[in-house]
């Protein structure tokens, strides 16, 4: 009798273990963040993002997911300042900005390509960055907070007020389109790939610099300054620099951003904005390279469902966020994973025990 | 120079407004004494004050004193279930989360205030009539007057509220000595749960005084909350005079700017300021108690 | 010439004096210890000599260099290493990259290099890894070396620290009361292995609780107390001094004379 009984177990075990497998498989694990290699889960989601425009060729989703790829890098860079160094920062908007206005006023009035514009922005970006990084990175909590918010809104009134340089309130208009040596990126397809391109790219880039010593500096600086300092890391200048990297991808996708939606006005960077792009790093679970990307889709996503309520989109954005801010504030795989192992098991718990009283 | 001659009255103006700013300073404060915790969305306890009275006087037609007494009513309500609804769930959750969770209810507020009672800005009636005095080279008008009594008189009634009630006093021990104030079964969870309510009504209140100088419409929440919480570090974080200093400093620095510099750049003026303080002197003009980061 | 060393150091705290006008010297390749009552100021003197804090008059010199207007990891970078009271390990890293971030100064290249994972940076992380493993190994820790340090137990955490200091591999150990918060085992584990790292080449200058290890172990002794040396020397005459007994014995409150 009790043979049987555990081969049956054994049976229903496979039913559930074989999907498990596969989520394990695809999905990001949270036990595993800190183990920084390349894993074979990267080869997948690879083939998914080139694969995706191609299974949904509607023009929509197209367009949902190129935008998605810009705040990718956006909270790409963010990350790293973020989650991985330990800092706050509540005006990236600002640089995502300057980014945008760099290109598009150099490309609408002095005819520089877009190309050039794009470096143009980061360099702008950096700039900015490291003018403001010296001073700002010397407090921190919530004082490196509000500065950064600070920083930030000063940033929108001069963007609003200086309408001979930006075209004020308005803004500017009829910024080309992103293109290469003739190739011109103006279809949303074309665009994914653009944007997804660099999203590949400077995830390469920024997980290189996590698992090697730039990534064990940033960690040691957002554990303990202290001690950073009695190893040698010169604690200030390690701020400073990822702070300028996380403004130059900001900045790279401000210019992006700028090409394809032909326009840059104030009101894409407000605190509004900044709060998002924030959310998509907290969302994504600080301390690893795949949240701020996951965060950013699913952001995206959600924005669009909610843009179809209109008025409503407002009140209950917000409320969805401070929702997820209460149940997953360490980010939605992490629990998530568990929850969905522990239902799981309990199901097959629940069934065995059902059966067991046949 | 032609600007020298507008100093005075500019300097009055900003006296006014620095009022309103010493209030919502003194909300953030009140707040943050009790739990450490930066309520951002201070400002749109402000901007519901005044929506709110707009909204019961002239939806519901109640007396003026009425609508106002029943809004700052609503607003402690609203500020009760803001801590009972995130505050107090999230109470043990890194800065971060809740800088963003304050964030989100700012949102939230402002954004259900325009679905609810309009986009539209907002006036109230000044309380009393009449047009502005003329006091020597000042043009005066009563609201101003009405704005800086009033203020002056809450601030003797918060005064007597936590230097001689039972209450007051909890509030002051549990924000001065959380631990201590613990032990002795003065409950913190009950202390903040309060410090909201107070800094609602304090909020709701400043907004009721500024709407008929200046409009209230959904938004404006936002940026006075901002410019309250720059006040409150500029005169001292931590401290209750800190508040009300900073918030009178900073509304006669920004208004006295208004000489120099074209108008448009007034909002930037504040975050300048603040970009200043925090470089310079962190702790604000009077210096700040070294607050103590344990926490519930 | 001396490694180390402190001329009239004097640190003020909001008028209380924690050090007043202390010199003392630390001679390469022994093994110094720093006793005294507690609030006698030796924590504060660490602080000073790796430069997390300034003081408010006097020198330090270092290699018969000046450091005393030198950033913290300027200091380290000269061969400075330490370990803190209150254990600042990197929980939020496993165990080897804890001391791989130690070392991590003596590697070269800046984020173009890392970012674009050249060649050469395959080749120097390898190297990295595997030396880092040695000195897990040699501490014992090497079974543990993929965990999160997080978590270690407590006295395998304070091993962790002094490995990560001694990765860098300083002239100078400063071990801020390494003894505590330890099982009387993991206190002759940990003395055996400082008089091995002397043996290697490494001055210890250590600020310490636990009399029996540091009379045991240490060169010499220095005695702090309400914020000045009173005494100096080998254990034996510190321990008969009549001051330095005195100083235990009385219950003192903090006063600016002696």
């Amino acid at each position: 009798m009790v043979e049987k009984k555990e081969n049956e177990f054994r049976k229903r075990d496979l039913f559930y273990l074989v999907p498990l497998w596969f989520i394990s498989l695809i999905a990001p694990d949270p036990y595993l963040y800190h183990k920084k290699e390349f894993k074979k889960k990267d080869i997948f989601y690879l083939a998914a993002i080139c694969l995706a425009p191609l299974i949904w060729s509607d023009s929509h989703f197209h367009h949902l997911m190129v935008l998605a790829g810009i705040y990718a890098i956006l909270a790409l860079g963010l990350s790293l300042f973020m989650g991985y160094a330990g800092q706050i920062s509540l005006g990236h908007a600002a640089f995502f900005g300057i980014g945008a206005y760099t290109t598009a006023i150099l490309t609408t009035r002095y005819a520089v390509p877009t190309f050039l514009a794009f470096w143009a922005s980061a360099l702008s970006a950096a700039l900015i960055a490291h003018l403001i990084g010296r001073p700002i990175l010397k407090l921190k909590g919530y004082f490196l907070a509000l500065a950064t918010l600070g920083f930030g809104e000063i940033f929108l009134v001069i963007v609003r007020e200086s309408t001979n340089l930006t075209g004020g309130v308005i803004g500017i208009f009829g910024i080309p389109w992103f293109s290469v040596m003739g190739f011109s990126f103006d279809t949303y397809f074309k665009q994914y790939y653009l944007t997804w391109g660099v999203v590949m790219g400077l995830f390469i880039f920024s997980k290189n610099l996590v698992r090697s010593k730039v990534g064990r500096a940033l960690l040691a600086v957002a554990a303990s300054e202290d001690a950073a300092s009695s190893v040698g890391i010169n604690v200030s200048k390690t701020k400073l620099e990822i702070f300028v990297l996380g403004a130059v991808f900001a900045g790279w996708a401000g210019s992006l951003f700028a090409c394809i939606m032909s326009t840059a006005s104030p009101e894409a960077f407000s605190l509004g904005f900044t709060i998002l792009v924030v959310m998509m790093v907290i969302l994504g679970g600080m301390g690893n390279l795949y949240g701020p990307i996951g965060g950013a889709i699913l952001l995206t996503w959600l924005m669009d469902i909610l843009s179809k309520y209109q008025e409503f989109s407002l009140p209950i954005y917000s409320v969805i966020l401070i929702l997820f801010l209460t149940f997953f504030p360490d980010g939605i795989g992490t629990r998530l994973n568990v929850r969905v192992i522990y239902l799981i098991g309990y199901w097959a718990k629940k069934k065995k025990r059902d059966e067991g009283k046949l | 120079m032609d600007l020298w001659a507008y100093i005075p009255q500019l300097l009055f103006s900003g006296v006014t407004i620095g009022a309103i700013y010493a209030l919502v300073a003194l909300g953030f404060v009140t707040i943050s004494r009790a739990s450490q915790i930066i309520n951002f969305a201070q400002g749109e306890f402000v901007m519901l004050g005044g929506v709110i009275t707009f909204f019961l006087l002239n939806g519901v037609r109640l007396s003026y004193p009425l609508a106002a007494l029943i809004a700052i009513l609503i607003v402690v309500l609203i500020g009760f279930a803001m801590h009972l609804s995130i505050i107090y769930p999230l109470r043990k959750a890194s800065i971060l989360i809740l800088i963003m969770a304050t964030l989100g209810a700012s949102i939230f507020l402002s954004s259900t205030s325009g679905l609810i009672f309009g986009t539209l800005p907002k006036t109230l009636p000044p309380f009393s009539s009449g047009g502005p005095l003329q006091i020597g080279k000042i043009s005066v008008s009563p609201q101003s007057l009405w704005v800086l009594l009033s203020t002056f008189m809450l601030l003797i009634f918060l005064y007597l509220l936590s230097h001689r009630t039972l209450l007051g006093k909890a509030m002051e021990a549990s924000s001065t000595d959380p631990l201590g104030a613990d032990l002795l079964g003065i409950s913190r969870n009950l202390m903040v749960f309060l410090a909201f309510g107070v800094s609602a009504g304090v909020g709701a209140f400043a907004g009721i005084l500024i709407t008929p100088l200046f409009f209230t419409s959904f938004s404006s929440g936002t940026l006075l909350g901002l410019k309250g919480f720059i006040a409150a570090v500029l005169g001292g974080w931590g401290k209750n005079s800190g508040a009300i200093l900073g918030g009178f400093v900073l509304g006669i620095v920004e208004s006295l700017s208004l000489a120099f510099i074209p108008s448009g750049y007034k909002d930037g003026v504040a975050f300048v300021i603040l970009l200043l303080i925090l470089y310079f002197r962190p702790k604000g003009i009077l210096g700040a108690p070294f607050i103590d980061s344990r926490r519930w | 010439m001396s490694l180390l060393s402190i001329e009239k150091i004097t640190k003020e705290y909001d008028g209380i004096k924690a050090l007043d006008r202390v010199s003392l010297k630390v001679e390469k390749g022994r093994i110094k210890g720093l006793i005294g009552p507690n609030g006698a100021g030796k924590s504060t003197l660490f602080h000073l000599i790796s430069g997390v804090e300034k003081p408010d008059s006097g020198k330090i010199y270092f290699k018969e260099k000046n450091i005393t207007s030198l950033e913290s990891h300027e200091r380290s970078a000269l061969g400075i290493g330490r370990t803190f009271q209150t254990l600042q390990i990197w929980g939020n890293m496993t165990v080897v990259e804890n001391i791989m971030a130690g070392m991590d100064r003596r590697l070269g290249g800046g984020f173009f290099s890392y970012g674009l994972w050249l060649p050469w940076i395959r080749r120097s992380e390898k190297e990295a890894l595997k030396e880092a493993k040695e000195i897990l190994d040699s501490l014992g820790l090497l079974g543990k070396w993929e965990s999160m340090a997080s978590q270690l137990p407590y006295g395998k955490q304070k091993l962790l620290e002094i490995g990560r200091a001694l990765a860098m591999k300083p002239e100078l150990l400063l071990l801020d009361e390494p003894a505590s918060g330890l099982t009387l085992t993991e206190i002759d584990q940990l003395s055996e292995k400082i008089s091995r790292t002397r043996q290697e080449g490494v001055t210890v200058f250590m600020v310490e609780h636990h009399m029996g290890m540091v009379m045991e172990i240490a060169d010499e002794i220095g005695v702090l107390h309400n914020g000045k040396l009173i005494a100096e020397g080998t254990p034996a005459t510190v321990k008969k001094n009549p001051r330095v007994i005195d100083a235990y014995l009385t219950r003192r409150n903090r006063k600016p004379d002696a």
